[in-house]
């Protein structure tokens, strides 16, 4: 009875298992195995594909175009990932902070995931344009810079004159106490438009051109173009990242933070010895999560299409595309599996080293 | 044998013809680009020529695409559910030629009514492949008021690259807020003026080579802002020069008879004036590019010669006097060169009347690169704009596109 029980169960698990093994099977599967097979070959969508060994493999190596996308889409994953795990960290952790409205809080940080792709990429391409948003508010810093820094000094100098008076009083005062935050802003406000409005200080009057996405210039090792979609990125993705380590937060029990408070632990201590480790697969999530989506970065690029030259937007992902429809030619599909396989081997390579050698999937 | 036995009978045959005739009426399944094109093929198919086709026992399903048409047509002839017609635009041709999609067109009549330009642009190894719809080339579309305020003749077909920059400077000079023409990165308007030098896209081995008669035409185009006669397209806000005349931002465009149908829109009121690309003061020639797109039948249909027959009447004349009238594309038949209505004064029919002139006047080229398709096209324009940026000067831009050429074109 009990071993007819358990093939019973066992028929029952197959069954729940199947359609997920079938689509499994049939669009992971059985596409990764024609994939490779298409990467031996000269498959072109109409001929019979003809083996041709590795010579699509070679090719990809030999191509400038596919090591600039190698290279633009390493620089991008590392650049962003970091990024965008540290802002939604920060975020996380400010609104989990907050005193009142949480939820509208978290409602407002979350707005950005909510939009499409599409739509926010086209969003951007109208503040990136020459003249947009993005040039005039640079441009309003540069030609303020003397107004912005005498604002900048003035909080500073305020801030600390207000904390050293009220440590006479209250040692416990912190530097970035909120209400003295307040009154110094309003002050750094208030000197600035003194400023401005008696001419003290110098107010340039430079029309700048920024080409935020059509260049071909390269700031550190990335392409700007990739730094404005870089930016474009971020700002999507954070509020999604910020949300599992809100849940991450949540999950650490207040006793620990007692247990370290009375141990005299700073909230700055607090947070690098029990917030941070606490943390630690929630992390490797999102850093894992991260690095997948950002070396298979496709749509925002696509998107912008001949907005930006193409060896500043290109990418793995946009490079695999690009072969199975050249603009104006014939599909190379030999060339586009080569590439597909060689950024999903990729991908699996970046995830286990990081898992390796870098943030843990438990905490240790 | 009475009356009604004979009634009978007549109608039994007349009943007997109808179904054989049903029965012989064949499917075509007919596909076109989005936008604006489905007015266009309905109108055709379901009021001008729906006697004709019902005639010929043909049966339409059309079913236009949205998107990316090339990537469409591609994988529906990959996957084996193309249709039995489509379009083909020449500058991804060679993507359906070559690997044996189209149906040779075996109609030397047809062929021979068309523009030979036309029919040399869809021709492969000495084949045609495909039947102009229609095509465009470029033209100067101008606002006449702006050379009006500014005091300046209008451009005419007289003009040189150096009247057109001074005329174009002179407009920017003197009006506030009207820049004379907007300048974009792009070959495919470039091309007009490093086609008038002389210079090809391809030398006689197949090879792209940047010599001086281009570099003059580069100099000349991108030096165009630097001259005072115009401002980056991009700089204003706009994508396209057409974009700069419709909101007055600029006084010239240099766009194809698609322009039209935008300033129709963008500004009803404007009093524009189109006339034919400036020549190059040396060679005294002008350069133009030809856009077309033209009807291919499946290798694969089953029925290619009913669709083939369709193509006879999508591109008769009596089609194309309807497109033509109805002021949505310009005729590819050279019968209809002298047509009365090509002939008229108002701006609709002045700017169709040059774009069609514009096809067979000087050194023209097809928009089509060969294998290379707009893998061609990205070294020049990043060139163009490289330089039009100010992120590198001529020499260093074109010896870059150059070497960019040298490496494509190793093999």
């Amino acid at each position: 009875m009990k071993k007819a029980g358990v093939n019973h169960d066992t028929l029952a698990g197959w069954i729940f298992l199947a359609p997920f093994l079938v689509s499994l099977s049939v669009f992971f599967l059985w596409a990764i195995v024609r994939t490779a097979w298409f990467s031996l070959t000269d498959y072109d969508l109409f001929g019979t594909p003809s083996f041709i060994g590795l010579e699509n493999y070679v090719r990809l190596v030999s191509d400038d175009l596919f090591l600039l996308a190698l290279r633009n889409s390493i620089s991008f994953a590392a650049i962003v990932t970091t990024l965008q795990t540290v802002l939604a960290l920060l975020l996380a952790v400010l609104v989990n902070s907050a005193a009142r409205a949480k939820g509208l809080v978290r409602t407002v940080f979350y707005f950005p995931s909510i939009m499409s792709s599409a739509a926010m990429t086209l969003i951007f391409l109208w503040l990136f344009q020459r003249q947009g948003l993005m040039t005039s508010l640079v441009g309003n810093v540069i030609n303020l810079r003397w107004i912005i820094l005498s604002f900048v000094a003035t909080v500073a100098g305020v801030q600390v004159l207000q904390v050293v008076l009220a440590r006479r009083k209250y040692a416990e005062v912190g530097l970035f106490d909120p209400f003295f935050l307040i009154l110094s802003v309003a002050l750094g406000l208030a000197g600035a438009i003194v400023i401005r409005l008696g001419g003290w200080l110098p107010v340039y009057d430079e029309q700048l051109l920024i080409s935020w996405l059509n260049t071909k210039e390269v700031f550190l090792f990335m392409p700007r173009t990739l730094w404005s979609v870089a930016l474009m990125n971020i700002f999507t993705t954070v509020p999604t990242l910020m949300l599992l380590f809100l849940a991450g937060l949540q999950s650490i029990p207040g006793s620990l933070y007692d247990a370290a408070k009375m141990d005299g632990a700073s909230s700055m201590q607090s947070f690098f010895s029990v917030t941070l480790p606490s943390l630690t697969p929630v992390t490797f999530a999102v850093v894992t999560l991260g690095l997948i989506g950002t070396l298979q970065m496709f749509d925002q690029v696509a998107i912008l299409g001949a907005a930006a030259p193409l060896e500043s937007r290109i990418t793995l992902a946009y490079y695999t595309y690009y072969n199975t429809f050249p603009p104006g030619g014939s599909p190379n599909i030999g060339m586009a599996s080569a590439a597909a396989l060689t950024l999903g081997l990729l991908t699996l390579v970046i995830v286990f080293v990081q898992r390796q050698f870098g943030i843990k999937e438990r905490i240790g | 044998m009475s009356k009604s036995i004979q009634g009978k009978l007549l109608l039994a045959t007349a009943f007997a013809v109808g179904m054989a005739a049903f029965a012989q009426a064949q499917t075509v399944r007919v596909s076109g680009f989005g936008g604006s094109d489905p007015a266009v093929v309905n109108g055709l198919l379901n009021d001008v020529l729906a006697d004709e086709i019902a005639a010929l026992g043909i049966e339409v399903e059309y079913a236009p695409t949205e998107g990316d048409y090339s990537q469409f047509i591609l994988n529906a002839l990959s996957a084996g559910t193309a249709p039995d017609l489509f379009y083909t635009d020449i500058f991804w041709s060679r993507s359906i030629f070559e690997p044996g999609q189209a149906a040779p067109v075996n109609n030397p009549e047809l062929a021979g009514a068309l523009l030979p330009s036309l029919v040399d642009a869809f021709t492969y190894e000495g084949q045609l492949y495909a039947v102009a719809k229609d095509f465009n080339t470029l033209a100067v579309h101008f606002d006449k008021d702006a050379f009006d305020d500014a005091g300046v003749a209008y451009l005419d077909e007289n003009d040189t690259w150096d009247s057109f920059q001074e005329k174009l400077a002179t407009v920017q000079s003197s009006l506030e807020d009207t820049y004379g023409v907007c300048v974009v990165p792009d070959y495919a308007r470039f091309a007009a003026f490093a086609l008038a030098t002389g210079w090809q896209p391809f030398n006689a081995e197949g090879k792209t080579v940047l010599d001086e008669d281009f570099q003059r035409a580069f100099s000349f185009y991108t030096g165009l802002v630097d001259a005072g006669a115009g401002v980056l397209a991009a700089d204003i806000g706009e994508g396209w020069t057409g974009g700069c005349l419709g909101s007055g931002k600029a006084a010239v465009a240099m766009e194809g008879a698609w322009i039209i149908g935008f300033l129709k829109d963008a500004a009803p009121s404007m009093e524009y004036g189109t006339t034919l690309v400036p020549s190059d003061p040396e060679t005294g020639d002008r350069g133009n590019l030809i856009f077309t797109v033209g009807w291919t039948v499946n290798a694969n249909s089953d029925v290619k010669d009913a669709a083939a027959k369709l193509v006879g009447l999508l591109t008769s004349e009596k089609a194309q006097q309807w497109v033509l009238e109805q002021g949505l594309a310009l005729p590819s038949r050279t019968a209809l060169a002298d047509n009365p209505f090509l002939m008229g004064d108002n701006k609709e029919q002045i700017a169709n009347r040059m774009v069609f002139r514009g096809a067979s006047d000087g050194n023209v080229e097809p928009y089509f690169f060969g294998d290379l398709g707009g893998a061609w096209l990205e070294p020049i324009n990043s060139a163009l704009n490289a330089v039009l940026l100010g992120e590198s000067d001529v020499e260093t831009a074109l010896s870059e596109a150059q070497a960019q050429y040298d490496a494509l074109q190793a093999n």
